[in-house]
């Protein structure tokens, strides 16, 4: 399974489009984006809400289909996965983050990062083992048996970090990672994608419409319009 | 996923929810509650009437009919019948002669007459009115009578008898073995026949005399029966046995049913009845089959026996549809709890499905959920079906204790009542769980996490 060719892109779409229909509207979320995101690189998505920035991800992440085009990862065409294998590549293939942290509320830190290891088949005593060291790495290690909402944004928005990656994605999808979270603690959460980009070498594709961050963290850029591609600029 | 981690998910979640799963499971507790007394209800009794059959060894008893009323030669023509040349109709009375000849078979352990009489037991003032039987010393003291005080009469002359505690009890006598060697009175009543003068007669039909009178006798207790737990048709159904030599001499009505009245119109009196008992089981068939060529109907209580299996089948299953209804409304409770479930989860799906959960996962945790309760519900049920019938038994047993009878266990619990409650509970609550968890299975990720 593993790709040798460094030359193919970690993720690559193609001609991707998605639209939502309904019996009065057609709204056309996405349409023929091609992309192609290398292994190791902090990317940036930026655009106006309802450019389709999400939609892109939400289809990278496996949790939509597309309407037309090609999604693959590792070569792999993952639109054409039915959904059990899908189920299967979000849980191994990638980890997600989002704007509302997204963390199960009746759940402590702790159980909130071992979930996906509990879809994965892991034994309770390793699921525990490895949440635990994860939690340490995002610096949560005295936060574990605290519920989300004993947590402070950033410490949850940790937590969900934790959560994606427990599983050893090779791509973190961050959605507005940092939508909800005051100046200071949007920076810390942005640093520390870009710290595990940096040190472990994690493909971070990162929604963002916060113009200053993304200049100071990100490699490159893509900028959408109305759901389509409107320009790529590499920041370094 | 593994299945340990789906039972422990589900049990948390209910956990979580504690209000809620213990009114849905509530539901399934009155359910099963109602389905297990019903089916061990039914189960008691069947219990209760084969343990009589066992103890009163009824197997081993069939009674002989006068074959006359039972097959008379009709116009029927798929009958074969041909009409008896009246020397012989003459052999298919049930007299002494043919006692004596059945008496004879193999295989037969004795035979004995049914004979009842309508008495007063009178006892320190009280009195009861009952069909007393008179029954031989031998078979007074076979098995088919248990004794809680005293003994049977040694001999069929022997001016003693055998009465039931439970009589004893209402003529006041608390304790059996009080009442051995008493003195006890016994009065038949007959046609008086002073007034068969047309001015006594004209008296009875006015209703101002009955045209019958009493006749006194005195008896000694000799033996107090137990009761019997249940008087079905056996050849015990008296609450006072005589010996055939001191009721021989008694005046009494000459019928005690109304075939006897046909019969003696017909100038053909016998017995209304033979209890003939076997030595075992294995020679009914054989000995049926001598006595119909005799001419006889012939009764079998083993036969009466499969006859009464189905018969406690069919109650059995009508206990259990009136149980069901309740759990028909019980899983309903299930299906509206777990479909509220989805909806207050519905982001809790999305997250779970974006972490990695696929349909297949999400569905067997809600799947698994509805077990659970049904579970809860089963193990519950069996104890509220268990504490309720103790109770009504306990309850019934106080008033028929004060009529004298002894205690009954009117419900049973044997293993696979109980074993088999929990499991249809849980199955029915599994078929439940299958529509929420479809529906559970089917939430879209994207809408779910847009959701709040």
């Amino acid at each position: 399974m593993e790709n040798t060719d460094l030359s193919l892109p970690l993720i690559r779409t193609d001609r991707l489009s998605k639209v939502y229909s309904t019996a009065k509207v057609r709204v056309v979320a996405l349409a023929e984006v091609s992309l192609r995101v290398a292994e190791g690189i902090f990317l940036a998505v930026a655009g106006a809400s309802g450019s389709g920035k999400s939609t892109l991800l939400n289809l990278i992440g496996g949790l939509d289909s597309p309407t037309s085009g090609a999604i693959e990862v590792r070569g792999r065409r993952i639109s054409e996965l039915d959904k059990e294998e899908l189920a299967l590549y979000r849980r191994q293939g990638v980890g997600m983050i989002f704007q509302s942290f997204n963390l199960i509320p009746s759940l402590t830190a702790l159980e909130n990062v071992a979930l996906p290891m509990m879809f994965a088949g892991v034994s309770k005593a390793e699921r525990k083992e490895r949440a635990e060291r994860m939690l340490e790495r995002v610096g949560l290690s005295h936060r574990l048996t605290h519920r989300p909402a004993e947590l402070s944004g950033g410490e949850q928005q940790r937590v969900a970090i934790a959560r994606a990656l427990v599983n050893r994605p090779s791509v973190l999808l961050a959605d507005e990672p940092t939508g909800n979270l005051d100046s200071r603690t949007s920076r810390e959460i942005v640093e520390l994608l870009a710290d595990l980009n940096r040190w472990h070498g994690l493909t971070v594709l990162m929604v963002s419409h916060e113009e200053a961050l993304v200049r100071e963290f990100a490699a490159s850029v893509v900028r959408l319009r109305d759901g389509r591609v409107e320009s790529e600029e590499v920041l370094r | 996923m593994r299945f340990s981690d789906e039972l422990g998910w589900a049990f948390s979640n209910l956990r979580k929810r504690k209000l809620r799963t213990f009114l849905t499971a509530f539901g399934v507790t009155i359910g099963i509650g109602a389905l297990v007394s019903m089916v061990s209800f039914g189960t008691g009794m069947q219990r209760n009437v084969s343990q009589t059959f066992r103890s009163l060894d009824l197997f081993n008893s069939i009674i002989v009919l006068p074959g006359d009323f039972l097959r008379r030669p009709g116009p029927d023509p798929d009958e074969k019948s041909v009409a008896l040349p009246p020397s012989e109709i003459s052999s298919t009375v049930l007299d002494d002669a043919a006692s004596a000849r059945i008496a004879a078979f193999d295989g037969v352990e004795t035979v004995f007459p049914e004979v009842r009489i309508p008495a007063l037991v009178r006892w320190n003032g009280e009195e009861e009115l009952r069909v007393i039987q008179v029954l031989p010393a031998k078979v007074a003291a076979s098995r088919m009578i248990k004794f809680s005080a005293g003994k049977p009469y040694d001999t069929d002359d022997e001016n003693s008898l055998i009465v039931s505690s439970s009589l004893l009890l209402r003529l006041g006598v608390r304790e059996p073995a009080a009442a051995i060697g008493k003195p006890i009175g016994i009065s038949t009543i007959a046609f008086d026949f002073s007034l068969l003068s047309p001015a006594g007669l004209m008296a009875a039909l006015g209703g101002e005399k009955l045209p019958l009178v009493l006749e006194e006798h005195e008896f000694v207790v000799a033996g107090v029966a137990e009761d019997l737990v249940f008087d079905g048709p056996g050849p015990m159904r008296s609450e006072v046995y005589l010996p055939p030599g001191p009721a021989g001499k008694m005046k009494r009505l000459p019928f005690t049913s109304i075939w006897d009245l046909f019969r003696a119109k017909e100038g053909r009196l016998g017995y209304s009845a033979l209890n003939v008992r076997l030595s075992s089981p294995s020679s009914t068939e054989p000995v049926k089959k001598k006595i119909k060529e005799m001419g006889f109907g012939v009764f079998a209580f083993s036969d009466q026996f499969g006859e009464i299996r189905r018969g406690f089948l069919i109650m059995n299953m009508i206990l259990a549809a009136v149980g069901m209804i309740a759990i028909v409304v019980a899983s309903l409770g299930i299906v509206n709890t777990m479909v509220m479930s989805i909806l207050e989860r519905y982001s809790e799906i999305g997250i779970m499905k974006a972490v990695g959960a696929g349909d297949r996962d999400i569905r067997r945790l809600f799947f698994f959920e509805s077990g659970a309760i049904g579970f809860l519900g089963g193990v519950f049920g069996l104890a509220l079906g268990w504490a309720v019938s103790g109770i009504i038994n306990r309850v019934v047993n106080f008033f028929l204790a004060r009529q004298g009878l002894p205690f009954i266990h009117y419900f049973s619990f044997p293993w696979w009542l109980c074993l088999g409650a929990v499991l249809f509970s849980v199955l029915v609550s599994l078929a439940a769980g299958i529509y929420p968890a479809m529906r559970a299975a089917r939430v879209d990720p994207v809408r779910a996490l847009r959701h709040d």
